[in-house]
């Protein structure tokens, strides 16, 4: 339904942004998202990145048509989800996630059942790192082996003020690889900071 | 380097698709150096036996360098029964032409003519019932029919192909001289029925070969190939120590193999060719290096990080009670640590010239390569062989044993049947199962390659 609504309207463009946004990296959080933002800052009472850009079809309006999902843990960590899907298998979705208060790359626990036993392991959730990227303000470590609901993507991860963020993206049709990581070196060049306020 | 439209198609007709290079073209545009003059060498009595390979070392391991150019040509039969003499003399002569003006070396060519049992059942069936050789450990024919293993899809084609000739040259052009030679020769004779080409990475630096080639078709995933790995995988799989030395596969040497009343296949061997789909995706974005290292070598091993080339001497073969250790701890198995209680020597063996074969060496010659084949690059029924549009990774495998029940006990291990009759149990193509889980075998046949003094239409002189 999304595509045929994408194809309805013509859409062509490789870049979805608010009327508001300029070209150029804007002062703030673009208008027509900004309020979703503002309300996960204030939830988790720290900082948040919010996204200038993001690939099309979809936007970065939290409770907007492309919303795949605000979650937010007991420790404040958060993730907030963006997806667009064409069956059976065209995806475009992005995940931002923040860990207030920590640096450290976060645990994963995988569970298999090997000859009739259950075997849980632990793992790093980002993994296979491949060098630093030089984005504006953000210096991100790019990982291509991720866990969880970050599998099968690109992720960038930096530190910031002793709290650990990151940007990912599916690798998966229409996407190539490096249209992902072009994209990613676009959403992260664009982020800006959200305070909270309350 | 991107590719034109031209690279990518290749002609309808098996002879256009002979003396066509396709993408393959580029592996010489991409590839460091052009190959040197063919040097003299003498032609050994087994077919599978290549001179002169260079062997170097990578990382601190002996790697036995691989042939850049392979190409694969598979055909049928078609000579009246009548004229099956004169098809084999035809045959021998062309060769023996070939053989003169190629000697069998990297630079020069190496070719292998290997015969599928369709052959020996429909041509020349009197004679195989007496001469094709026997196995005394799997009390079988050396030669049966493929199977499908555990791990393979439902719909894996199990092929029936007479004959396959193998061409591996450092010189591509050699190889499309010679296979375009035979073809013409044997017009009337035998019938193309797939044409599979490919190359390997020679590990001399810069992105190498597989990355490159796999970057320029647009193969998804090529970009997370380990820059100079020599296949899309990205580890080294020629190391010396893993490969068998020179005559261990040939038929008499370890004493498997009944050769029946004459020796008519003394100095043969046996080949099984396939080819395997590869998700490079899969691998490279779910399975860190860690991962990686642990399904392709052997849960927990310790190797530094972005090694290519992991050393897998004698002294560190891994048992069978060690793979099913592995399998009890760690629930799952390395696909080099769960093949070696089949691939490799159990105990010292003197071969039948009396050359000594020390425990932990390996049996198999590998001569597998990288292909971008989908799944072939010509076939004379593309339906059957579900010929796809456009570039796929893939592998095409090509391997020497003894016999076919002694590839046969390889690839079970592969899948956690051990020879020993332990069965570690995993579900098709699971994780824990080495790294079955992102290949997919499309195709599978099993062959006896003659040796040279009979490798053109073998038996059909005494039928």
């Amino acid at each position: 339904m999304a595509a045929l609504a994408l194809v309805a309207s013509g859409c062509s463009s490789n870049e979805s942004k608010p009327a508001a946004a300029a070209s150029t990296k804007p002062a703030g959080c673009p208008q027509a998202w900004r309020a979703g933002w503002q309300r996960v800052a204030n939830r988790i009472h720290a900082k948040v990145y919010c996204p200038t850009w993001m690939p099309s079809p979809i936007d970065a309006q939290i409770g907007g048509q492309w919303d795949n999902g605000v979650s937010v843990e007991k420790d404040k960590s958060y993730l907030v989800s963006f997806l667009w899907h064409e069956p059976p298998s065209q995806d475009v979705h992005v995940n931002f996630r923040g860990y207030p208060g920590r640096t450290k790359i976060p645990r994963c626990e995988d569970t298999e059942v090997v000859g009739g036993k259950v075997r849980t392991t632990h793992m790093p959730c980002f993994s296979d790192s491949h060098g630093k990227r030089h984005l504006g303000s953000i210096t991100a470590t790019m990982y291509t082996v991720n866990r969880g609901v970050d599998q099968w993507h690109i992720l960038y991860a930096w530190r910031d003020h002793g709290s650990l963020y990151a940007v990912s993206e599916h690798v998966i049709k229409p996407l190539t690889y490096a249209k992902v990581v072009s994209n990613l070196d676009r959403m992260v060049r664009g982020l800006v900071p959200v305070k909270p306020t309350s | 380097m991107k590719l034109t439209r031209k690279e990518l198609l290749v002609g309808g007709a098996a002879g256009a698709a002979l003396g066509a290079a396709g993408i393959y073209e580029l592996v010489d545009r991409l590839g460091d150096s052009s190959p040197s003059e063919a040097a003299s060498a003498t032609q050994a009595p087994e077919q599978h036996l290549v001179n002169g390979l260079r062997v170097e070392r990578k990382e601190g391991v002996e790697v036995v360098v691989p042939l850049r150019h392979h190409e694969v040509v598979t055909a049928k039969v078609v000579a009246p029964q009548n004229e099956l003499l004169a098809a084999q003399a035809d045959l021998a002569a062309v060769l023996a032409e070939l053989d003169a003006a190629y000697p069998t070396t990297p630079e020069a060519l190496a070719l292998s003519v290997a015969w599928g049992l369709p052959y020996f059942r429909a041509h020349v069936p009197k004679a195989a019932d007496a001469h094709l050789p026997f196995d005394r450990r799997a009390q079988k024919p050396a030669l049966i029919d493929a199977i499908r293993f555990p791990s393979d899809p439902e719909d894996t084609n199990l092929e029936a192909n007479d004959v396959a000739f193998l061409f591996r040259s450092d010189n591509e052009e050699n190889i499309r001289t010679a296979a375009t030679e035979i073809a013409d020769r044997m017009k009337g004779a035998l019938a193309v029925t797939s044409i599979r080409k490919g190359f390997a990475g020679q590990m001399d630096g810069g992105k190498g070969l597989p990355k490159e080639m796999a970057t320029a078709a647009g193969v998804p995933g090529a970009d997370l190939i380990p820059d100079g790995a020599e296949l899309f995988l990205g580890f080294t799989s020629t190391q010396r120590n893993a490969l068998g030395p020179a005559k261990i596969v040939n038929f008499e040497t370890l004493g498997l193999v009944d050769l029946g009343p004459r020796s008519y296949f003394h100095g043969g061997t046996h080949m099984h060719l396939s080819h395997i789909f590869e998700d490079l995706e899969a691998w490279y974005l779910n399975q860190d290096f860690r991962d990686r290292v642990n399904t392709t070598f052997r849960p927990h091993m310790l190797v530094r990080p972005g090694t290519q080339t992991v050393a897998q001497p004698p002294s560190r073969v891994a048992s069978e009670r060690e793979v099913s250790r592995d399998y009890s701890r760690y629930g799952m198995i390395g696909h080099s640590s769960s093949l070696q209680p089949a691939s490799r020597l159990q105990q010292d063996i003197h071969g039948d010239d009396g050359t000594l074969y020390p425990k932990g060496t390996a049996i198999p010659q590998r001569a597998d390569f990288n292909t971008l084949d989908n799944p072939f690059f010509w076939s004379a029924d593309p339906k059957g062989d579900r010929m796809g549009d456009g570039p796929a990774a893939g592998l095409h495998f090509v391997v020497f044993n003894p016999t076919s029940d002694d590839f046969h006990r390889n690839r079970l291990a592969m899948d956690g049947v051990m020879p020993g009759g332990q069965k570690l149990k995993f579900p098709p193509r699971a994780p824990g199962q080495g790294f079955n889980s992102i290949l997919k075998t499309t195709h599978r046949q099993n062959f006896l390659v003659p040796p040279r003094r009979h490798r053109a239409f073998p038996l059909a002189e005494i039928s």
